[in-house]
């Protein structure tokens, strides 16, 4: 087991505490865990069960209101709001349930938007795109906006922008709820696949089966705290 | 791209999505900025009527005196023979001529006129009846007779006022009186030989021109005269002008023999009357942008509102909270600069097509119509400054600026997490 200095992920007895109109709601009741690196994990739940909460605060996108959380060695509890965007961008990939990609920008700029920040030059930029794309099986599709592609071609694009930075972590919210099963299977073949080749460290937010059956590690969660922690393979090699 | 690229690429797609709001935001800057340059420039046009008929009435765009002539009016302040040399002299160097329309030199005292009827204060003034020709607009006054000829003696050229006060006509005698250079009283006889009507009365009442040698005569002067009036082809040719004069005369400022002023010095009554004019026309469009800026901080804040996912998103992805406020002001500034440049070119195409031979107001107030003791054109002619146009588009992008500064304020404190629940 890590200590914690190594971890991908290491939370110690976190809270999150939200006002509700003059009504405390406990969404992260106390959780401690520790997910090694190239992990590939699936938070599973019932709605209001705090696991979108506790991907946001691994994610740092929302801060806790006790407790603490290092993410590949770092306090991110503690840091400012510069520095944690600079962590996210550096460090941390999010793919989300509704795609979320940039109507504006092109599916090849989506991708290479985290590379564009970190200041990448464009061939680099282009020749990691391209070869993810290709990987994928998105080749062709590169200057299409994301009117023009289908949800798991969006869903794949959203999966190349987080991944492409070669981030320590991908936090994935609910990534295949709004694909059908077998654009949810091919997604899910491709994280497999870039978290075996790539190293790259995986957490899910779900309450999809198939995501919970593919999982290495399955954490599930019951009013904001672990009810069960469940291992189905054996710890990634360091 | 750039990071910087990146801002602007992301800035100009995202106008160009969200074209029905950008489209009505920029129309209220077209308008804004059409309106803008078509009240600048024909309020600089009639500023510059204003100050050209205010030169050619009196001591011209710069006027070079005696230091305390401005102040005393009296003879004793005149240009001795030697700094009137010299400011002739300067006057010839080819980067003043090059904008000189014409230089002329007077010798102004006030006094008394006096006909059988009656006395009038009067301010006299005597003139080289050609340059004064060339320099005045008092000669495109006449309404009888004719103006001073270089022959002429005893000759004086009256304002209609005057000649009605003291029952005057043509050919008629006065006595002009005033001190002399030797402090005596002297008098001298002249004949009306034309009537002038600027129709500004300070003017009509009291200004007699005569010519400048019986001016010389009669008050013991000689050839020295009290101003040296200095006509340019533009308004704007005054600093630089007035800069070169002071440095090419600077040993005789230095001897306290001159002072070269501009016409803002010399008729500072004018000076405050386009100022005013000025501040009124500044307030009027600090009023017009301050209401477009507030639709546009309206539209924008909407925007923002709106948009409350994709901050979100882009925070998410590496963003900081201050470059996703520097996208507002982004797209703020270029949607502000281009159709305030828009309105601009519009505004001059529109202005110079319609009214380059004038705005007519004469349907409003007739054409003796002064202001300040100037005679006013009914007609405006417009005038096209760059320094005008500069100034509007750096107006426009602070209008930019600040109208997105709230808007962006508000981005940058959105909450990441909440911001991506956000449904649209």
């Amino acid at each position: 087991m890590n200590d914690g200095n190594t971890a991908a992920v290491r939370t110690d007895e976190v809270w999150k505490i939200f006002e509700q109109e003059a009504e405390e709601v406990q969404a992260v009741r106390g959780v401690t865990l520790v997910i090694e690196p190239g992990e590939f994990v699936a938070m599973a739940g019932p709605s209001g069960s705090g696991k979108t909460t506790l991907l946001n605060l691994i994610g740092g996108l929302t801060r806790p209101s006790r407790g603490g959380i290092w993410v590949d060695g770092r306090d991110i509890a503690t840091m400012s709001n510069r520095a944690l965007a600079r962590m996210r961008l550096e460090r941390i990939g999010f793919i989300f349930q509704a795609y979320n990609l940039l109507p504006v920008l092109t599916a090849l700029e989506n991708a290479e938007f985290p590379l564009l920040l970190q200041g990448v030059n464009g061939g680099e930029r282009h020749r990691r795109v391209k070869a993810l794309f290709e990987r994928t099986g998105l080749a062709g599709l590169e200057d299409r906006r994301p009117g023009k592609l289908s949800g798991g071609q969006q869903q794949r694009v959203a999966v190349i922008r987080a991944v492409v930075g070669e981030p320590a972590l991908v936090l994935a919210d609910e990534p295949t709820a709004n694909l059908d099963r077998a654009a949810s299977d091919r997604l899910l073949d491709m994280m497999e696949e870039l978290n075996r080749d790539l190293g790259t460290t995986f957490v899910f937010a779900t309450h999809d089966p198939r995501v919970m059956e593919r999982a290495r590690r399955l954490i599930r969660l019951v009013d904001g705290a672990i009810e069960s922690d469940e291992r189905r393979g054996p710890e990634p090699q360091q | 791209m750039s990071r910087a690229n990146t801002l602007v690429r992301l800035a100009l797609r995202n106008l160009r999505r969200q074209a029905r709001r950008s489209a009505i935001t920029a129309a209220a800057m077209i308008v804004g900025g059409a309106l803008m340059i078509f009240s600048l420039s024909i309020g600089d046009g009639g500023h510059e009527d204003w100050i050209r008929s205010g030169a050619r009435m009196g001591s011209g765009h710069i006027a070079i005196q005696a230091p305390n002539f401005q102040k005393s009016r009296k003879i004793d302040d005149r240009l001795p023979a030697p700094a009137r040399a010299a400011a002739e002299a300067a006057l010839l160097s080819p980067q003043i001529a090059e904008h000189l329309l014409a230089a002329v030199p007077q010798l102004a005292v006030v006094g008394l006129s006096s006909s059988p009827t009656g006395a009038r204060p009067a301010q006299i003034v005597g003139v080289d009846p050609i340059a004064e020709a060339e320099f005045s607009i008092l000669d495109d006054k006449l309404v009888e007779g004719r103006y001073l000829e270089p022959d002429d003696r005893l000759a004086a050229y009256i304002g209609a006022g005057l000649m009605e006060g003291l029952d005057l006509r043509l050919g008629s005698r006065l006595v002009l009186t005033a001190q002399d250079a030797d402090g005596e009283i002297a008098g001298q006889l002249v004949r009306v030989v034309g009537v002038y009507r600027t129709g500004v009365p300070e003017v009509d009442q009291v200004m007699i021109h005569i010519p400048l040698a019986t001016a010389g005569s009669w008050l013991r002067s000689g050839d020295d005269v009290t101003t040296i009036a200095v006509l340019l082809d533009s308004s704007d040719r005054v600093r630089p002008t007035s800069r070169m004069l002071n440095r090419e005369l600077s040993a005789e400022i230095e001897a306290g023999d001159l002072t070269v002023l501009s016409w803002r010095e010399a008729m500072p009554v004018l000076d405050a009357a386009v100022r005013i004019d000025d501040l009124g026309n500044y307030v009027w469009q600090g009023i017009m942008f301050g209401i477009i800026a507030l639709g546009i901080v309206n539209t924008v804040l909407m925007s923002v509102l709106y948009r409350k996912r994709e901050f979100g998103l882009l925070q998410a992805l590496g963003f900081t909270p201050r470059q996703t406020g520097g996208l507002i002001v982004t797209e703020g500034i270029i949607l502000t600069f281009v159709s305030g440049l828009i309105g601009i070119a519009l505004g001059l195409f529109l202005t110079w097509y319609f009214f380059r031979d004038g705005l007519d107001f004469s349907f409003a107030w007739d054409e003796e119509w002064s202001f300040s003791g100037i005679a006013m054109d009914p007609v405006f002619v417009p005038l096209f400054r760059t320094t005008r146009v500069l100034q509007s588009l750096v107006f426009l992008f602070l209008i930019g600026t600040f109208a997105s500064i709230y808007p962006a304020y508000r981005a940058t404190r959105i909450d990441v997490a909440e911001a991506m629940k956000f449904e649209r």
